[in-house]
């Protein structure tokens, strides 16, 4: 029997040893398992630039609700269909999972790095880069709320809550002003910060001032309707520090690997998915805005072949506009390296020219600011400025004379001068109800008109069914006809 | 030390003594009645493991351990015997028909025979040749409608991946496939398809790595189905386990050498199956309206381009649309067409007849005639046995230029290098090469093209003729005549030449066994196993393609490109190291226990590169990774090692011979699981009982038994899932990019289980010709390892969680019959039926959902707390009082929300139907394969109704009108259903246009189907020449066989597609886009045996 003892004595023992390279098989040898939080910080960089210039229609779709573009033969997203693609999924994916959550990492790295004895400028270094990044998630988060209204904030970016409540939108706005407050005053130009990891600034920390300021008069011109004394607080004293003339937030996409989206989704996939759609073409040509031609190509509209008849044409928002018989998206900006705009100038002066109106005391009249955000526009399309001096003498657009209320004149240069920027144009028109768009062919919305929010994603209805119900009641219905707290007219 | 070792000389002293008494017996059955030779018939040394099977000519030859002196001769359906050997050599043995016992030997876990009727769990067993008449590329397909309780799925692509399931989906998201097992050897099956294929993106199905077997070499398949069966294998077998007996050769015992020869040769041709392929509508064309700029009556047709050069104005076809819902044919009009707009087109710049082409996309379709070759050797003398075996199988696709070339060569023997010491060994190379696999899922897929995008006047045979004379990409789907390059789709045949993909996998599958007796109650099993695998996968996109996604990704995914190259190469390697000590002694006259302790060493390791061009190729056609515009993105690496320690016991005690019973229990200690928490240990406890052999007196029943088991099964988690790591994106201006992944790993995973209790009852009557074995079960899978989908607010996708609960119940059913038995001719039937009902029990604290794929058409698969596995949710109906509503726009009311329950993906049972007559020489069997109900959700008709494409988009209305007229002319259609206030609908909806019918109007609901399907599967008819022809020559048998697959279609519901067919195995199912037609197969089978 002894020897079956034995027998069994090898059996265990070889079954017992090597177990001491375990650990080291389920090691990740091809990922690592730390990065510096700058790297994080670099590549949500680039995946917001990149949300914010997209125009694949699984994940911006925004240029088309904005009705600067419309669909050639596929035109469910023109006509307001985001189920299809679940467009409200990935807009979530992208600014929580592939933007915030890096974002809040980079957050935690760099909080935990270690500071050689007390060293003080290393100090101001870190709390000048997690003001920074504090400041791109207020963006974020803005754009989220613009969207869709609550949302998960407060327990948002945390994997211990699979279930995260969502806040209401007002509240988090308010909380995004403080932390700009908080991130401005964080900021130390005395040293640097990121360097050349910051794809938008180069860690200038003097621009990123200028930035968090600009970003609170955006946020704050969005309350004016619902918060005026928030809202003037906030204008007034971020206006001062903003950007001034030709300043403004982009990323300059070196092209190759890094090309701008709308390359990728226009050029290298050699789909021809988008014409100008009439609502904005139609207003430009009656301006005869000289803008045109930066924004958009002419098409042939003879019909004998033996002469060409060019102008600006723009499809039927919403209805099939076959791709050779309208104008297209113009070549510079399907160009790899077309830089893309986060934040800009135009964008506050036409802020401050309605808070002007509002009666906010931001140290210029309307006009002045109207008239600035124009030329600012103009300059920024390549436009020479005799042509800028001659369109703002167009009584159709000089702001004494062009038709209509402050909201419609500076409604429609907003809308106009947002050209590419689908969510700013979208959310401009959303604000000040003008220009008047177009109804597509078979508009998916509730009841047939201009969305005015989107539907929250599918993934939220099976995930975290709870709250997403209760946000649903909370904005007034999960619907797209739904307004925004800000969206009061 | 030196003790030890002297200790050990004397061990094997010992032992030898015991081998060297061992005695040899060989023999022939003959069955008694009318004395032919018994093949396969049962026998064991009666008191031991040891046993062997008789072969085709009834012969066996077996070694008798010293100190036993009994035989038991069993067969199916035959009185089993018992022969004291008493010194002979030679034991000549007939057996009489139709009597109790149910002795046969099965093949279990860890290739331990056991008679069948000690058995306290279910198996069901498959004869070699039952699989490998119908040729098919893997042979788990063929086991459909032949074992009760298994769901065998096959996908339709060449080459293309089998889902198997034994008794439903138990895990969530992790694997629940069946464990292949050939000769105690686990086999490798993975599936390596990319998940953006598995979820119908885009992408080729490469198949799973289990057809690598050759059905040539199978001798049984023993299908163990609960947990019962499996427990000794531990977690991979958790979904049960298919063990494989490969032939052998045969040992003598004598100084007779024998030898034999078998060639066998096959070829199979197929026919598209017709009811699987779209039926489309004759008399629109290319165009999606009327809105162009031809000037009435011609407004589907553009007028924007001179074409034929005459300074005029042309009408052409907006040739950039694929679809179907424009122009109304008319032979008699003129138009210029895509093959006007190529200089090296014979119509170039010719107007042609506008009409339904005459080659419609069907003649795309070429008729294979794969053939498949085998030859095998077999001998053996007096201590060793051997088999060689070479099967070539050339299987050429109904796709123009695929192919899947298989080369397979096993040997095995075995050597008694002491009497009481074999040692067997086996290799097994396999090379399997693929060429132009079709694509598959949703986009770059020319049967998605050919089911929901393409233009009814576009004569494929045309397409075929310009790319043959030019090898150009000359698409019928052109952006304009302005602009050749293609708008969505290539010319199909470009597609298959140009950017076809190819892959190679060299594989080897090896063991050294030695069996030691070391006395009379014990025996040493010992055996090394490899298994391993390099494969290389090449995808090509020519330049000039149809842009489509290709290569590696970002974190943001993949970019169209209109060329490139990629790689994948992937090497696998899995070994395993078992040693098992076997006990057997009857501890008293009616009492008798067997037991056995072993251990499992295994480890296996992945190593896989995939790299890609960046944004297209520099040079055209020139497929090498220098070769890309852009600096390559960084390859996706993957190295993953697994170690797992296992080690287990089994005690089995039989009382007389009317009870059994049987316990095991197994401890696993895995790499993927927390160190300080990675053993686990897991057991199983069941028995029968052969209540027959107690009521000798009643005579109706033959046998009779019942049996019951119980079994817990541990898992232990993926690779990796403990700790987190970053993904890198490729770097920008020299900056480098990390980004946090986007599944959270977690470090504190405990082991998952799986318990299951079962129940059957086996009976056999009148002489054997009715018999039935039920089998009951209940399976819970606890405390599941998930990677859950969860709100991307969390800043994730998904998070690995412990929890859930997945229940399966079921019932299965064997029915065995035999109306007609008479000396020339017999009729056999079998009656598999089963019924598996599953549920998600529970899921973490919170969550009521667990997304397993969101898929194109917005439906999401699912694990819903409450629901069974698997369901589809979408958009539906809205109702009022059982009504559709019809909303004011005339369309019908979709649900505000997406997460409406449509349907799920499990059929309510499965059944198939096997009737076998043989009369003298001739043989003829046929397989119905019955499977009620399930769902699928058919992205096909969900586009290829908009596109205007289904003969079901072109009827007269109710008005006697062709309801594509414009409202005004008397088209459209009055949607059934209920306007708001609840009357009746009467709103005459247009249908002029591309939105009544398809996605855009209707919710998802509109495109769920019953995947009921009633096929005739099989049809075998065998002839043999009759021996009294051979028995001159040096021929011994010689048989014909003509074999048809899949050739009927009884019933279905799912129109214009197999609801069989899907885009790859795995747990995303339930979903078609694309997918291949079925094809009736026919082949012929010449069998020679020397």
């Amino acid at each position: 029997m002894k020897r079956i003892y034995l027998v069994l004595i090898v059996l265990i023992g070889i079954s017992i040893s090597c177990t001491k390279n375990f650990e080291d098989f389920n090691t990740d040898k091809k990922h690592p398992a730390e990065v510096t939080g700058n790297t994080l910080f670099t590549n949500a960089q680039k995946a917001l630039a990149d949300q914010v210039a997209s125009t694949n229609v699984n994940l911006n779709v925004w240029k088309l609700f904005a009705q600067y573009w419309t669909e050639t033969t596929y035109t469910d997203e023109s006509n307001y269909d985001i189920v299809n693609r679940t467009i409200a999924d990935n807009t979530f994916r992208v600014y929580y999972r592939d933007v915030l959550v890096d974002l809040a990492k980079a957050k935690t790295y760099i909080a935990a790095e270690v500071n050689i004895d007390g060293n003080e400028p290393q100090e101001i270094i870190r709390q000048n880069r997690l003001s920074i990044i504090d400041m791109l998630m207020v963006y974020c988060y803005q754009d989220l709320v613009n969207a869709f209204g609550n949302i998960p904030y407060s327990e948002a970016l945390n994997i211990d809550n699979l279930s995260p409540a969502y806040d209401d939108a007002f509240i988090i706005y308010k909380d995004l002003l403080t932390r700009l407050n908080d991130d401005i005053a964080g900021l130390d130009n005395s040293e640097g910060s990121f360097d050349s990891q910051d794809l938008y600034y180069q860690g200038d920390i003097d621009m990123w001032i200028k930035f968090g300021n600009t970003l609170k008069v955006r946020l704050g011109i969005m309350l004016a309707d619902v918060d005026g004394g928030l809202s003037k607080d906030a204008v007034e004293s971020g206006y001062a520090g903003a950007f001034t003339f030709g300043e403004n937030c982009q990323l300059n996409y070196p092209g190759g690997t890094n090309s701008n989206p709308l390359y990728v989704d226009m050029i290298a996939s050699g789909r021809h998915d988008f014409v100008a759609a009439n609502t904005i073409v139609d207003i430009m040509n009656n301006l005869e805005d000289p803008r045109r031609q930066a924004y958009f190509t002419q098409a042939d509209t003879s019909t004998d072949p033996s002469v060409e008849k060019l102008a600006y044409y723009g499809g039927n928002y919403g209805y099939q506009s076959p791709f050779s018989q309208y104008s297209h998206v113009a070549d510079a900006i399907q160009e790899e390296d077309y830089p893309m705009v986060i934040l800009d100038f135009t964008e506050l002066a036409f802020y401050l020219a309605e808070a002007a109106e509002r009666g906010y005391n931001v140290g210029g009249t309307a006009e002045s600011y109207y008239n600035d955000a124009v030329k600012s526009s103009f300059i920024h399309w390549g436009l020479p400025i005799d042509s800028v001096n001659a369109y703002l003498a167009n009584p159709d657009v000089a702001y004494s004379t062009a038709p209509g209320t402050w909201k419609e004149k500076i409604g429609l240069q907003s809308w106009l001068a947002f050209y590419i920027r689908g969510l700013e144009g979208y959310t401009s028109w959303r604000r000040l109800d003008y220009p008047v768009m177009n109804i597509p062919e078979a508009p998916r919305s509730e009841d047939g008109s201009v969305p005015k929010r989107f539907t929250y994603p599918i993934n939220e209805q099976t995930l975290n069914a709870t709250n997403y119900y209760l946000a649903a009641d909370a904005v007034g219905g999960d619907l797209m006809t739904t307004k925004l707290f800000w969206d009061k007219y | 030390m030196r003790k030890f070792t002297l200790f050990f000389v004397f061990l094997l002293f010992v032992g030898m003594q015991a081998a060297l008494a061992q005695t040899a017996v060989k023999g022939t059955v003959t069955d008694a009645k009318d004395g032919t030779p018994l093949p396969g018939v049962s026998i064991v040394v009666k008191g031991t493991l040891t046993g062997t099977v008789t072969d085709i000519n009834g012969n066996y030859t077996l070694t008798v351990p010293a100190g036993y002196n009994d035989l038991i001769f069993s067969f199916v359906g035959m009185l089993t015997k018992e022969a004291k050997i008493d010194g002979r050599a030679i034991i000549d043995v007939t057996l009489e028909d139709d009597i109790v016992g149910l002795d046969e030997v099965v093949v279990t876990a860890l290739g331990i025979s056991r008679e069948r009727k000690s058995l306290g769990y279910a198996t069901q067993e498959v004869s070699g040749d039952e699989i490998n008449q119908v040729k098919t590329n893997n042979f788990v397909s063929t086991l459909s409608g032949k074992v009760a309780g298994v769901q065998v799925k096959t996908s339709g692509n060449i080459g293309g991946s089998t889902n198997f399931l034994i008794r439903g989906s138990s895990s969530i998201t992790g694997n629940n496939q069946a464990l292949i097992v050939v000769d105690g050897v686990p086999i490798n099956n993975d599936n390596v398809n990319t998940t953006d294929q598995l979820r119908g993106r885009s992408g080729f199905d490469y198949g799973n790595a289990g057809s690598d077997i050759n059905p040539n070499d199978i001798e049984s398949l023993n299908v163990l189905k609960g947990a019962a069966a499996t427990a000794l294998y531990g977690s991979r077998a958790a979904n049960g386990a298919i063990i494989i007996t490969t032939k052998k050769g045969t040992q003598t015992y004598t100084k007779k050498k024998v030898y034999g020869v078998n060639i066998s040769s096959n070829v199979t041709t197929g026919f598209v199956d017709k009811s699987t392929f779209p039926k489309y509508q004759e008399n629109y064309g290319g165009g999606y309206g009327t809105y162009y700029y031809g000037d009435p009556p011609y407004g589907g047709f553009e007028y924007l381009y001179d074409i034929n050069g005459d300074g005029e104005l042309d009408y052409s076809v907006p040739t950039y649309e694929d679809a179907s819902y424009g122009q109304k044919f008319d032979p008699s009009f003129l138009v210029y067409q895509w093959d006007s707009f190529d200089p090296d087109n014979p119509n170039y710049q010719k107007a042609t007849p506008w009409k339904m082409a005459e080659n419609g996309p069907i003649t795309f379709f070429e008729t294979p005639w794969p053939y498949t070759n085998s030859v095998d050797v077999t001998g053996g003398g007096e201590s060793s046995a051997f088999r060689l075996s070479y099967t070539n199988q050339d299987q050429s696709g109904i796709m123009p230029n695929s192919n899947l070339k298989k080369n397979n060569v096993l040997f095995n023997g075995s050597y008694d290098v002491l009497k009481n010491l074999k040692i067997t060994a086996s290799a097994n190379y396999i090379n399997t090469m693929g060429k132009g696999r079709n694509s598959t899922g949703y986009s770059d897929n020319i049967m998605s093209s050919f089911r929901q995008w393409m233009e009814t006047n576009v004569d494929y045979k045309q397409q075929k003729d310009i790319y043959n004379s030019t090898h150009r990409n000359v698409t019928w789907n052109p952006n304009s005549p302005e602009d050749l390059a293609p708008a969505y789709w290539d010319n199909p045949y470009f597609q298959r030449y140009e950017n076809y993909e190819t892959d190679q996998r060299d594989r080897i599958i090896g063991f050294l066994q030695a069996d030691w007796k070391i006395n009379a109650y014990f025996s040493l099993m010992g055996r090394y196993a490899i298994d391993t695998y390099s494969e290389l996968q090449e995808e090509r996109k020519a330049v000039g393609s149809a842009a489509g996604e290709f290569g590696v990704g970002t974190t943001a995914g993949r970019n169209d490109v209109t060329s490139g190259y990629s790689r994948f190469t992937r090497s696998f390697m899995e070994s395993n190291l078992d040693l098992m000590l076997k006990f057997h002694k009857d501890l008293s006259e009616n009492l008798n226990l067997s037991a056995l302790l072993g251990t499992n060493i295994r480890r296996s390791r992945v190593d896989q590169l995939f790299a890609s061009t960046n944004n297209g190729l520099e040079v055209p056609y020139l497929y090498t990774l220098g070769n890309s515009k852009d600096p390559m993105l960084p390859p996706e690496e993957l190295l993953n090692e697994i170690g797992v320690n296992g080690v287990y016991a089994q005690v089995s005690l039989g009382y007389k011979d009317y009870l059994y019973l049987d316990a095991t229990i197994r401890r696993d200690q895995s790499s993927t699981l927390p160190e300080d928490n990675n053993a686990y240990y897991y057991p199983s406890v069941s028995g029968s009982f052969i209540f027959s052999n107690l009521l000798p007196e009643v005579k109706w029943m033959n046998f009779g038994k019942l049996r019951l088991g119980f079994a817990q099964v541990g898992n232990d988690a993926p690779w990796g899932s403990l700790i987190d790591t970053y993904v890198q994106n490729p770097s920008f201006s020299g900056n480098t990019l990390y980004s946090v992944a986007n599944t959270k790993n977690n470090p504190d995973l405990k082991p998952e289980r799986t318990n299951s209790l079962e129940g059957g009852f086996e009976m056999y009557f009148l002489k054997r010709r009715l018999g039935f074995d039920l089998a009951l079960y209940k399976t819970n899978t606890v405390d599941q390892i998930i990677p859950a989908s969860v709100s991307f607010a969390t800043g994730y996708s998904a998070k690995f969680v412990n929890a859930g609960e997945v229940e399966n119940k079921g019932i299965e059913l064997m029915l065995l019959g035999k109306p007609i038995v008479n000396e020339n001719f017999k009729w056999d039937i079998t009656l598999n039926w089963a019924r598996n009902v599953n549920q998600v029990v529970s899921l973490q604290e919170g969550v009521e959902n667990v997304q397993l794929a969101a898929l194109q058409g917005g439906v999401t698969i699912n694990a819903r707390v409450g629901e069974p596995y698997g369901t589809i949710q979408g958009t539906d109906y809205v109702y009022l009082d059982g009504q559709k509503v019809v909303g004011s726009n005339g369309y019908y009311k979709i649900s505000p929300t997406s997460d409406i329950i449509l349907g799920d993906i499990n059929p309510d049972w499965n059944a198939g139907l096997n009737n076998r007559f043989t009369y003298k020489d001739w043989a003829l069997s046929f397989l119905i394969d019955w499977q009620q109900g399930g769902s699928i959700f058919s992205l096909d008709m969900y586009y290829g109704m908009a596109t205007g494409l289904y003969a079901e988009t072109d009827f007269i209305n109710d008005l006697g009108n062709p309801v594509r007229n414009s409202n005004e002319d008397g088209g459209g259609i009055i949607l059934e259903g209920v306007k708001e206030d609840g009357t009746p609908n009467d709103y005459r909806t247009r249908a002029d246009n591309f939105r009544v019918f398809g996605y855009d109007k209707n919710p998802n609901a509109a495109f769920i189907y019953d995947a009921t399907y009633i096929k005739l599967r099989e049809v075998i008819l065998t002839y043999s020449l009759p021996d009294k022809i051979l028995k001159t020559s040096f021929i011994n048998a010689v048989s014909f066989s003509l074999t048809g697959y899949n050739l009927w279609f009884l019933y279905k519901d799912l129109p214009h597609a197999d609801p069989e067919a899907s885009q790859s195995s795995g747990n995303v199912q339930g979903w078609q886009s694309g997918v291949m037609p079925a094809t009736r197969n026919i082949g012929l089978t010449v069998t020679l045996q020397f």
